[in-house]
C-alpha cells in the first residue's frame, strides 16, 4: 500500500467500511433474504472484521498523527472523547431495545412460544437492567459492536502509544493476549444468566490493533510478501475453499462430496477463530491489491453513497441498528414476502445514504463556521 | 408461482370447510440424510417403537397422548400408518434448562423408558440465554455419542420459527452446531425452523398472533405429521409418501 501523504484520506477505508455497514444492516434483518448479497455467505469472514480492521486502520491512522503532533496527553483526550461518544449512542440504543421488547413483554402470550416467552424473564428486575446496560453488562441484540468499539477505544491511547513506538512489539503482544485468551477462555461476562460478550474484546482487539498496525507503516514492511504471487495465489485458494465450504451449508448433499478434513464450520465467531482472522486479511490483501488508493472510481459519483456512510460511521451504524429492528418489524406486521425483504433493505440503506449526506452537510457547515477550517478535526469526527 | 400456490393453501387450509390441513413443504426442507436402523429393526422384527421426545419446553412432559403438542399427533400419525406395531411416544423435558442439565438427566431417561429413537430439541432456551455456541456443540455431541452407545437411534431438532421474537435472540449458531454435530455422527436433523419459517412465508399458517388464535394445534399436528414421515422415510418403512421413490 502507498503511503498516504498527510491530509488526503484513503477512500477506500470509508468506501468499505459504508458498504459494511449496509451489510450489518442487511444481515441483522432477521431472515432477511438480501443477505445473499452480502459478504457473509460467500467465505468465513463477514461485515463484522470489516468494520473492526476499518475501525482499527482509520483510528490509528487520525489519531495517530495527533498524537504525534501534540503528544499523548491531547492524543489520548482526543481517542477517550470518541470512545465517550459511542457510549452515549450505545445507550440511546438500548433505550430503543428496551422500549420494543417491554412492549412485546406485556402483549405477547401466543401458546405456541412459551419457551421463546422465557426471553421476558430479563425484564424482571427493570432497575437492575438498565444499570448493568450502562456498566456494559447488558447488551441489547444486534448492538454487540459497539461496546467492543466502546473498550477498544478505551485502551487504544495506550495500545496507540505501543504501535507508534514499537509497532511489531505492541503487535506482538495484542497475539499474545489473543491466544492466551482463547487457552483460558476469557471474556467479560453479562447479566443475568452465563452470558459472555458477543465480541470478546480480549480476542477481536486482535483485528483491530492488525488495522492499527497496518495503518502507521506496518503493511509497507511486508508489502513485499503481499505483492508476491505466490501469496496471492494462496489468498485465493482460501477464500475459494471459504467459499465452496459455506455454500455447502446450504446446499444439502454437497458436503457430503467433500472430504472430511476441508470441515472446520462452524467457527467461533465469538473468539474471533483464526479460520475468520485468516480469511478476512486474505480477502483485504485481494481488495488492496486490485483496487488501488486511486482508483478513479472511488472519486465518481457512484462510490460516493458509500463513502459518506463510511465517514459518518458510529451514527450509520446506530441508525442502521435502529432501522433493522423497525425492518423487522415491517416485515412482520405487513409482509414477509421476498420482496417485501428487497424492499425494506433498499430503503433502509437509501435512508443511511440520506442521513449520510445529511451529516456530512452539517459538518461541511461546521467547517465554514469555524474559521481556520482544521481539516484534521474532520478527519477526528470521521475515524 | 409461489403466491398462486399461497393462495392454494390458504384456500383449502381456511375456505374449503371440514378439509384437512395443509402442512405441505419443499421436500428438500425433509429430506433424510442418515438411515435410522434401530427403528427398522424395531418395527420389523420387534413389533414395537418406542420413542422418546427429548426437550426443554414445560408443555412437553409425559406420555404423548395426554398432550396437545407434536409428540401426540406424532404418536397418532405413526399408529396410523404402523398398524401392527405397538408405538409409544414419550416426551421428557427438564423444563427452561439448558443443555447442560438436559445432558445430565438422559441417562436416567434412557433407562427408565428404553426408546428405539430419541428426538432431541434443542437450541431454543440456549439462544436466549446466549450460551457459548461452541460449549453447546460440545455439550450436544457428549449427548448424542452417549445415545449412540446404546444403538439408539437420534433425530436432532432445532428451534421454532418465532417471528415476533426473531430479532431478541438469534438462534443461527446453535443450528450450526446441531448441522455439525449431525453431519459429524451421521444423524439427521429435522430443520423446524426452515419448516415453519416456510409455512409463515407461504401463508399456510400465520406465526405473528400476539395471542391464541387456534394455530398452536393445527401447526404441531402438522409437525407431528411430517415427523412420523421423516421417521418413515429415515427407517426405509412403507407409510410414507414418498418411499416408493427411495
Amino acid at each position: 500500500m502507498p503511503p498516504i501523504a498527510p491530509g488526503t484520506r484513503d477512500l477506500r477505508l470509508d468506501f468499505f467500511r459504508g458498504l459494511s455497514l449496509w451489510f450489518i444492516f442487511v444481515d441483522h434483518v432477521p431472515g432477511n433474504i438480501m443477505t445473499w448479497l452480502t459478504v457473509r455467505n460467500y467465505g468465513f469472514s463477514d461485515a463484522s472484521e470489516i468494520f473492526v480492521f476499518i475501525s482499527g486502520y482509520t483510528a490509528a491512522f487520525v489519531y495517530g498523527r495527533v498524537m504525534k503532533e501534540r503528544g499523548f496527553i491531547v492524543g489520548a483526550a482526543r481517542v477517550l472523547k470518541r470512545a465517550w461518544q459511542i457510549y452515549v449512542a450505545f445507550v440511546f440504543l438500548f433505550v430503543f431495545y428496551v422500549a420494543e421488547i417491554s412492549y412485546l413483554a406485556t402483549r405477547f402470550q401466543n401458546p405456541l412460544y412459551t419457551e421463546e416467552s422465557g426471553f421476558f424473564e430479563l425484564l424482571q428486575k427493570p432497575e437492575i437492567v438498565i444499570l448493568e446496560a450502562l456498566k456494559l453488562r447488558f447488551l441489547p441484540a444486534n448492538v454487540d459492536v459497539l461496546p467492543l468499539y466502546i473498550v477498544l477505544m478505551g485502551f487504544f491511547p495506550l495500545i496507540l502509544w505501543g504501535l507508534l513506538r514499537r509497532p511489531n512489539l505492541t503487535l506482538a503482544a495484542s497475539a499474545i493476549l489473543y491466544t492466551v485468551a482463547r487457552y483460558l477462555d476469557w471474556n467479560i461476562a453479562l447479566y443475568p444468566w452465563d452470558r459472555y460478550w458477543f465480541f470478546n474484546p480480549y480476542c477481536w482487539q486482535l483485528l483491530f490493533v492488525i488495522g492499527g498496525w497496518c495503518a502507521l507503516g506496518g503493511i509497507d514492511k511486508i508489502g513485499r510478501i503481499l505483492r508476491s504471487r505466490a501469496f496471492l495465489a494462496l489468498c485465493i485458494l482460501f477464500l475459494l475453499y471459504a467459499a465452496v465450504l459455506q455454500l455447502s451449508w446450504f446446499i444439502p448433499g454437497l458436503t457430503r462430496q467433500l472430504p472430511a478434513w476441508m470441515h472446520v464450520l462452524p467457527l467461533n465467531k465469538s473468539d474471533l477463530s483464526l479460520f475468520r482472522l485468516a480469511h478476512f486479511l486474505a480477502l483485504a490483501n485481494l481488495v488492496v491489491r486490485f483496487v488501488p488508493i486511486d482508483a478513479s472510481f472511488l472519486r465518481s459519483v457512484w462510490a460516493r453513497p458509500a463513502i459518506i456512510c463510511g465517514q459518518n460511521s458510529l451514527e450509520i451504524f446506530c441508525l442502521g441498528v435502529f432501522l433493522s429492528f423497525s425492518g423487522h418489524f415491517v416485515i412482520t406486521e405487513i409482509s414477509s414476502r421476498k420482496l417485501a425483504y428487497f424492499l425494506v433493505s433498499l430503503a433502509g440503506i437509501l435512508i443511511m445514504i440520506a442521513v449520510a449526506a445529511l451529516m456530512s452537510w452539517y459538518k461541511g457547515l461546521n467547517r465554514s463556521v469555524e474559521k481556520p477550517a482544521p481539516k484534521k478535526n474532520l478527519e477526528e469526527k470521521i475515524a | 408461482m409461489r403466491i398462486i400456490s399461497a393462495a392454494i393453501a390458504l384456500l383449502l387450509a381456511g375456505i374449503v370447510p371440514g378439509h384437512a390441513q395443509n402442512c405441505n413443504v419443499n421436500p428438500e426442507l425433509v429430506e433424510t440424510s442418515s438411515a435410522l436402523q434401530r427403528v427398522n429393526t424395531a418395527v420389523t422384527k420387534e413389533g414395537k417403537l418406542a420413542i422418546l421426545v427429548v426437550s426443554a419446553a414445560p408443555t412437553q412432559v409425559g406420555q404423548a397422548s395426554g398432550l396437545k403438542s407434536y409428540p401426540s399427533f406424532l404418536e397418532a400419525a405413526l399408529k396410523e400408518k404402523l398398524k401392527e406395531t405397538n408405538v409409544s411416544v414419550f416426551a421428557f423435558a427438564v423444563p427452561r434448562e439448558p443443555i447442560g442439565k438436559v445432558l445430565k438427566a438422559l441417562p436416567g431417561a434412557i433407562r427408565e423408558h428404553k426408546p428405539d429413537l430419541v428426538i432431541w430439541q434443542t437450541g431454543t432456551i440456549e439462544a436466549i440465554r446466549a450460551m457459548d455456541p461452541d460449549v453447546f456443540g460440545d455439550k450436544l455431541m457428549e449427548g448424542v455419542s452417549l445415545i449412540r452407545a446404546d444403538k439408539i437411534d437420534v433425530i436432532l431438532m432445532n428451534q421454532q420459527y418465532s417471528p415476533r421474537t426473531d430479532f431478541m435472540f438469534d438462534g443461527t449458531p446453535y443450528t450450526d452446531n446441531m448441522r455439525w454435530v449431525a453431519q459429524s455422527k451421521d444423524i439427521s436433523l429435522f430443520n423446524r425452523y426452515e419448516i415453519m419459517k416456510y409455512w409463515a412465508d407461504h401463508g399456510v399458517f400465520d406465526l405473528r398472533a400476539m395471542k391464541s388464535d387456534g394455530t398452536y394445534e393445527k401447526l404441531h399436528r402438522c409437525l407431528g405429521g411430517l415427523l412420523a414421515d421423516f421417521v418413515l422415510r429415515g427407517a426405509s418403512l412403507p407409510g410414507s409418501p414418498d418411499n416408493h421413490r427411495k
